[in-house]
């Protein structure tokens, strides 16, 4: 019975998966080019498809480079009661990113953490936010 | 302890079986005395389109659908393996993006199809399998999805998504709508990507044939409680599961109770199909207003994906002229 719903299951999830991308990241980032970027947040745009976080980041020659960090269409998070103010500019971010194939300094960020290492958004919540309402 | 294994229990039976046909309640009106279906609704759930294979039933138990949604919710906060193509993507769940932190419409039943009672979509025509493979080669001959704008896809190039409907359909995330009603009309407004479909209701004819638009043009009519739309005039270039520019979509809009409506949809295309097919959805309520997805504006990753493309096109290049000089 068991072994039965388990088989049922996956099937199910295997056909509900559905395409969550709009578009294909891999052919916009590169797998061969994975960043750990950390800077401070220069502005946010809360747009769609895709929601963008612009990053000053220090590199190792001392000087700033503002980097461009893909993120999530922004509407769930603003149902959860998140604002463009919910992440205060100047907030420290650590991302886990790929950078873009054309090599600028652009990447997707695969996961956003802040200095305490908690991840930004978790539930809705970030410094600032308004929790986890929906 | 105990007591959180009777509330779930509790709540498990509170679980609405899609397909039963409303007794008493009745829709509150419009001020013009309309059924009252406004307000913001989702089809966001885990039931899919067609019954999954080795599933031989129309309904889960509640313990086996909670055991679905558990396993399903878990696979969607699974993250990916770093450094594989798949790991190339932000994590959606940051983004309050899977259906585990959106509201669900929840229904025991094991596929949105419910007729053919297999709950799978019925045979392909011949001439639905020629068009689709004749699709294929010419979308082949374009060459790399990547290369051109031409050659992205509609979604990718923000110019319609899967849920805009219709049928209303789980677009993956953001699933939901907001419907207004005004004396003689009704507007549905679809948060991915943005569509409004406003459907006349005072008995005009469809158009001419040869005015097609890409989410067709719908009719609308009151039947009792039910609001009855027929959409057809589509125009073949967004296709509905392999559909063709004769699709006709009829949907059927009930109001179960205050936070449900029924939604059911019959295509009927027999171009594409052997036999019309139906399926049904809950359309649950949900918190509005809907911030506008104004796709095109933000859509940078058509630039980057090109930026891309011509830079592996220049390595090849330079490959093979490095390879020539050999």
């Amino acid at each position: 019975m068991k072994r039965a719903l388990a088989a049922l299951v996956a099937g199910l999830i295997l056909i509900a998966a559905p395409v969550r991308a709009h578009h294909s990241f891999s052919a916009e980032f590169d797998v061969n080019k994975p960043l750990k970027l950390e800077g401070t947040l220069k502005k946010w745009e809360m747009v769609n498809p895709h929601s963008w976080f612009h990053l000053d980041v220090k590199g190792p020659d001392g000087k700033i480079v503002t980097w461009m960090v893909e993120g999530g269409s922004p509407n769930q998070l603003i149902r959860m009661g998140v604002t463009k103010n919910t992440v205060p500019i100047g907030t420290t971010l650590l991302v886990d990113a790929y950078q873009a194939k054309d090599g600028t300094a652009k990447a997707v960020g695969r996961n956003f953490v802040l200095p305490d290492g908690s991840r930004l958004f978790l539930g809705g919540s970030a410094p600032g936010g308004d929790g986890g309402t929906k | 302890m105990k007591l959180s294994v009777v509330v779930g229990i509790v709540m498990l039976a509170a679980i609405p079986i899609a397909g039963q046909q409303p007794s008493t309640y009745k829709a509150p009106r419009t001020p013009d005395g309309q059924p009252d279906l406004q307000g913001f609704w989702t089809n966001s759930t885990y039931t899919p389109l067609e019954r999954p294979d080795g599933v031989t039933k129309e309904f889960y138990t509640p313990e086996e659908l909670a055991e679905v949604e558990k396993r399903a919710a878990a696979r969607e906060s699974e993250q990916t393996e770093p450094g594989t193509v798949a790991d190339v993507h932000y994590d959606f769940s940051q983004f309050g993006l899977d259906n585990s932190q959106a509201t669900l419409a929840r229904s025991l039943r094991t596929s949105l199809i419910v007729d053919p009672p297999t709950g799978k979509m019925p045979p392909v025509t011949p001439e639905g399998r020629k068009r689709a493979a004749d699709l294929a080669a010419a979308r082949k001959a374009l060459g790399n999805v990547n290369d051109a704008v031409q050659n992205m896809s509609n979604g990718g190039r923000c110019i319609i998504m899967g849920g805009s409907g219709p049928p209303l359909m789980d677009a993956g995330y953001n699933a939901n709508y907001h419907i207004v009603q005004a004396p003689g009309y009704v507007m549905i407004l679809t948060e991915m990507i943005h569509d409004a479909r406003i459907i006349p209701l005072d008995g005009r004819p469809q158009p001419p044939s040869g005015l097609r638009q890409w989410m067709g043009v719908s009719r609308g009519r009151w039947e009792g409680e039910t609001l009855v739309v027929e959409t057809t005039n589509f125009n073949g270039r967004n296709p509905f599961r392999g559909s063709s520019e004769n699709l006709k979509v009829i949907e059927r809009f009930t109001r179960l109770a205050d936070d449900a409506i029924q939604y059911r949809f019959t295509v009927e295309d027999p171009s594409t199909w052997e036999i019309p097919w139906t399926a049904e959805e809950r359309l649950q309520h949900t918190e509005g207003p809907i911030f506008e997805h104004a796709c095109h504006e933000g859509n940078y990753g058509i630039a980057n994906t090109l930026a891309g493309a011509r830079l592996e096109e220049k390595k090849a290049a330079e490959e093979a002229a490095a390879g020539g000089a050999k």
